[in-house]
């Protein structure tokens, strides 16, 4: 190895150990906390910290550009020096850090996650909503499942397409562990688009995205409001999401026709995480992956030359 | 019906997610400062403009992490004091 190859080897190793998979989870965490917190604020003046976390999520985003433009300007950096195309680690790696458990960042103090779970029936009754299956009659206490053994399972009962399954499956566990499926899937979701589509996902992507998800999603999860897949698609292709509507109450019968007591403007916290997940299995699907692919050890899939004109054909 | 018992709960998972986003967010920038050491010493006397740019895209990628903690600590204070007050 030469001395040049020798840098150019050193500065790609660097590039791709920017932790752009640790923003991402942050991210997602403090979209978790603003979403249950929103949820529990409802009219209520007091903003419980929540423009405050709006603020902390913006500047996660704009690290995670800063930490983009990095590896942006040390490619055009080899690139100028004549090492472009020299092979470094397979790109888009995070996902395996997001799906091993023993990586996964943890809080040091005793948080709530020791105590006695105090929010099971609340996860439970919005899985129900947005699945069409109802809680097993025989409470069963939550199974100590990992977020990234969930997400495999979801992902199995994705591509059997067995929605019961999949209901069960989400419903056995605690709402801190169900609501982790948020940070775990976004690094996952971009690789399996990027896979599906055959490049980095773009805005201009989302109809692509969309058609290749919609229908599947919607049949496994009926009660999923539709903002929320858009919501993820956007964010996967990097593409400007609306904002979603606020407002209605949980008394109001208009706006809670099923009489969930939970407010029909505001997304429920559990919705972003739950079609997050069933959305990771779909795309899997697609790619003619199993729930395997999604072990952080699992080798780096061949890609068929044909997968992704598949949607084009 | 909600009870104070289940708003304190709602907000503990909420103050947990948050946690964890922390812990994140101190794992980002302690991955950063290796970045900006090992770039440092990989291109020590180079006069590019590039790596200038890789330089300063990494410092703001740093203090906008620093930004967002000091954030969350504050939204934590805030959900505490409230929940205190139930």
């Amino acid at each position: 190895m030469s001395l040049l190859q020798e840098l150019g080897a050193q500065l790609r190793a660097t590039s791709d150990e920017l932790p752009t998979g640790l923003v991402t989870a942050a991210m997602e965490r403090l979209r978790n906390a603003t979403e249950i917190l929103n949820w529990v604020r409802e009219q209520s003046v007091d903003d419980l910290g929540v423009p405050m976390l709006g603020n902390a999520t913006e500047h996660a985003e704009r690290a995670a550009a800063a930490l983009r433009a990095t590896q942006d300007a040390i490619e055009a950096y080899l690139a100028a020096i004549g090492l472009a195309g020299t092979p470094g680690a397979a790109p888009g790696q995070e996902w395996r850090a997001a799906l091993r458990e023993d990586d996964r960042p943890t809080a040091e103090a005793p948080g709530p996650a020791e105590k006695p779970e105090a929010l099971g029936p609340w996860w439970q009754q919005r899985v129900a909503q947005l699945t069409g299956e109802p809680a097993p009659e025989k409470q069963q206490p939550p199974e100590q499942t990992g977020t990234p053994e969930l997400l495999r399972r979801v992902a199995a009962g994705v591509r059997a397409g067995d929605r019961a399954r999949l209901g069960r499956e989400l419903h056995a566990v605690t709402a801190s562990t169900g609501l982790g499926l948020s940070a775990v899937t976004a690094p996952v979701l971009h690789r399996l688009a990027g896979d599906l589509l055959g490049h980095e996902p773009r805005p201009e992507d989302v109809p692509r995205l969309r058609s290749a998800a919609e229908s599947r999603v919607r049949a496994l999860l009926p009660g999923t409001p539709p903002a929320v897949l858009e919501t993820l698609i956007g964010r996967i292709c990097r593409a400007p999401v609306k904002e979603q509507p606020r407002g209605g109450t949980a008394a109001d019968p208009a706006t809670d026709p099923a009489g969930s007591g939970h407010p029909a403007g505001s997304p429920h916290p559990a919705d972003n995480a739950v079609t997050a997940s069933v959305l990771t299995g779909v795309l899997l699907a697609r790619l003619g992956r199993d729930a395997a692919a999604l072990n952080p050890d699992a080798p780096e899939p061949v890609r068929r030359p044909t997968e992704a004109d598949e949607d084009r054909r | 019906m909600a009870s104070v018992a289940e708003v304190r709960a709602a907000v503990d998972a909420a103050l947990q997610q948050v946690s964890e986003g922390q812990a994140a967010i101190e794992a980002a920038r302690q991955r950063i400062g290796e970045a900006q050491q090992s770039l440092a010493a990989a291109l020590d006397g180079s006069a590019s403009d590039l790596v200038g740019a890789a330089h300063a895209s990494l410092s703001q990628a740093d203090q906008q992490l620093e930004e967002c903690l000091g954030a969350t600590f504050v939204a934590v204070e805030q959900a505490q004091t409230y929940t205190a007050q139930l």
